[in-house]
């Protein structure tokens, strides 16, 4: 009988967590727009450091050099751009693409250049929410299976 | 015995092998003048200076020890060159005329970029070409240091496309228009009986249309260019003075300095900065002839942290410099195609993607 339960029991949250990490959710269905970002390089910092659109969005990245030529790179849309200090190079791409994505420094600015990162954040970071409901269920499983292993020692 | 002294032999043979394949591997020209690029702060050029001969062939293998570099020689045609940083490139110049050449960096590195330059003395027969003419600021014996103030500005930006044109052969009549300002060319106007009854800003667009007729589409797209090349980091892609370097400018006198820091005394040692000129000032800008500004671009700013460009820029580039920074003032229309107001900025998103290394 209470061999059973557990059965159910891990039947029920497996299905739970199948759900929970497969189940597609309601896109945000926003409009794609037309994103402009204004992103100032210095070494070895790109102020502001992260930028945010929605899936779809038209953005163009203005790229400011204050002191030395720097570059930046969007990993996973494989684009960049150079711009030197007194000529501003704007950068366009559709993010089509959601996800978390890096920006790089494509140009050697210094002995920190390795470091000289930023941020692009496409869409809702749904993985991120999976990510935690997932861990939330493995938590109800723990607190529901616990009292039964309980019993049965 | 005699597998021993097979060993030998290989040993001897893999060791003369080697040193002859380095000999060949690094093989660098033998007279190549090796060049390294740092910072103005850091040491700028090394070597600082460079010697050659007239019609030899001056071998330069060059690099940067830290960020983006450029290498060019002043007053010629021949191409700049990107260094980067762990990539050796060699380039081959030969000097026709003997003299003293300046190079310089091309890449802005740092508020000090324009402080990155050397010199290479050309040695050998024959006689340096008569120089360029004596500038035409040294000439009309301008004092580059007076305040020049015009004294009547108009309330909006003068275009030319509003003005008849009728006016520019009559103000071209009045002697070179280099030698004089906006503003006393717009008076000679104010003062022919003809004109009375045009109203002031009619005027100023006249003198638009002067201004316009004494340049050429072309000659704004070269402006244009050395302007974002050389000028825009501190004065501003606008022309306002508010370039990305502006800010460490306005910080002071001897901010930026490498002497004045030294003495305590920054204004005495020439080494102190001022903000950036803002091109779009109406008062300051009218008042000023093309000559003068010609003037202060050869000679740099003395003390106000100008660089002086003389030994950098060709009379012509000069001259097509000054026409572009009238653009900040002047409404050309979009017929000259490179006025300030209509500037397009570089996409460089069709270009192949420079992966970060």
């Amino acid at each position: 009988m209470k061999r059973s339960r557990v059965i159910t029991t891990a039947l029920v949250f497996a299905l739970g967590a199948g759900v929970v990490a497969f189940a597609p959710l309601p896109g945000a269905s926003v409009k794609p727009a037309n994103r402009r970002f204004r992103v100032e390089a210095s070494s070895f910092k790109y102020a502001p450091a992260t930028i945010k659109a929605n899936v779809g969005d038209h953005v163009t990245i203005d790229l400011v050099s204050t002191d030395v030529v720097h570059g930046l790179y969007v990993d996973g849309y494989d684009v960049s751009v150079t711009a030197d200090p007194g000529r501003t190079a704007s950068l366009s791409f559709v993010a089509n693409r959601a996800g978390m994505f890096r920006l790089r420094c494509s140009v050697t600015c210094g002995a920190m250049h390795p470091f000289m990162l930023g941020k692009l954040h496409v869409g809702r970071n749904d993985l991120l929410w999976r990510a935690l409901a997932l861990a939330l269920l493995a938590g109800l499983v723990g607190v529901s299976l616990a009292p039964m292993r309980g019993v049965r020692t | 015995m005699r597998a021993e002294w097979g060993a030998r032999l290989l040993v001897v043979l893999g060791a003369v092998g080697l040193a002859v394949l380095t000999v060949f591997a690094v093989r660098v020209p033998a007279d190549a003048v090796e060049l390294r690029g740092r910072m103005a702060d850091d040491g700028g050029w090394t070597p600082g200076a460079i010697m050659a001969r007239v019609g030899e062939p001056l071998t330069l293998r060059m690099t940067s020890d830290d960020v983006v570099h450029g290498f060019a020689i002043g007053q010629s045609a021949r191409p700049a060159v990107d260094l980067l940083p762990g990539a050796w490139i060699t380039t081959t110049v030969t000097f026709d005329q003997p003299g003293k050449y300046t190079y310089y960096c091309t890449r802005w590195c740092g508020p000090n970029h324009w402080r990155m330059r050397g010199t290479i003395d050309v040695a050998g027969p024959g006689m340096r070409a008569p120089a360029d003419s004596v500038p035409l600021f040294l000439r009309l014996k301008l004092d580059l240091d007076q305040a020049h103030p015009s004294d009547v500005v108009p309330t909006e930006t003068p275009a030319a496309a509003r003005a008849d044109g009728l006016l520019a052969a009559v103000a071209l009549e009045s002697g070179d228009l280099r030698t004089q300002s906006p503003v006393q060319v717009w008076r000679t106007l104010r003062k022919r009986p003809a004109n009375t009854g045009l109203t002031d800003r009619q005027l100023w667009d006249e003198v638009a249309a002067v201004w316009r007729a004494a340049t050429s589409p072309e000659r704004l797209a070269e402006g244009r260019r050395l302007y974002g090349d050389n000028c825009a980091a501190c004065h501003g892609e606008t022309g306002r003075g508010d370039g990305v370097m502006a800010k460490s400018l306005a910080a002071g006198p001897a901010a930026n300095s490498m002497v004045g820091e030294h003495t305590g005394m920054p204004g005495m040692s020439g080494h102190g900065t001022v903000a950036p000129t803002d091109f779009t000032n109406r008062r300051n800008m009218l008042g000023a002839s093309a000559a003068f500004l010609q003037g202060k671009i050869i000679r740099g700013g003395m003390g106000t942290g100008m660089p002086y460009w003389g030994p950098i820029f060709t009379e012509s580039q000069l001259w097509a410099l000054v026409d572009y920074l009238w653009t900040f003032q002047f409404d050309y229309g979009s017929s000259a195609g490179s006025s300030a107001a209509s500037r397009t900025k570089r996409d460089s998103a069709s270009k192949p993607a420079t992966r970060p290394h």
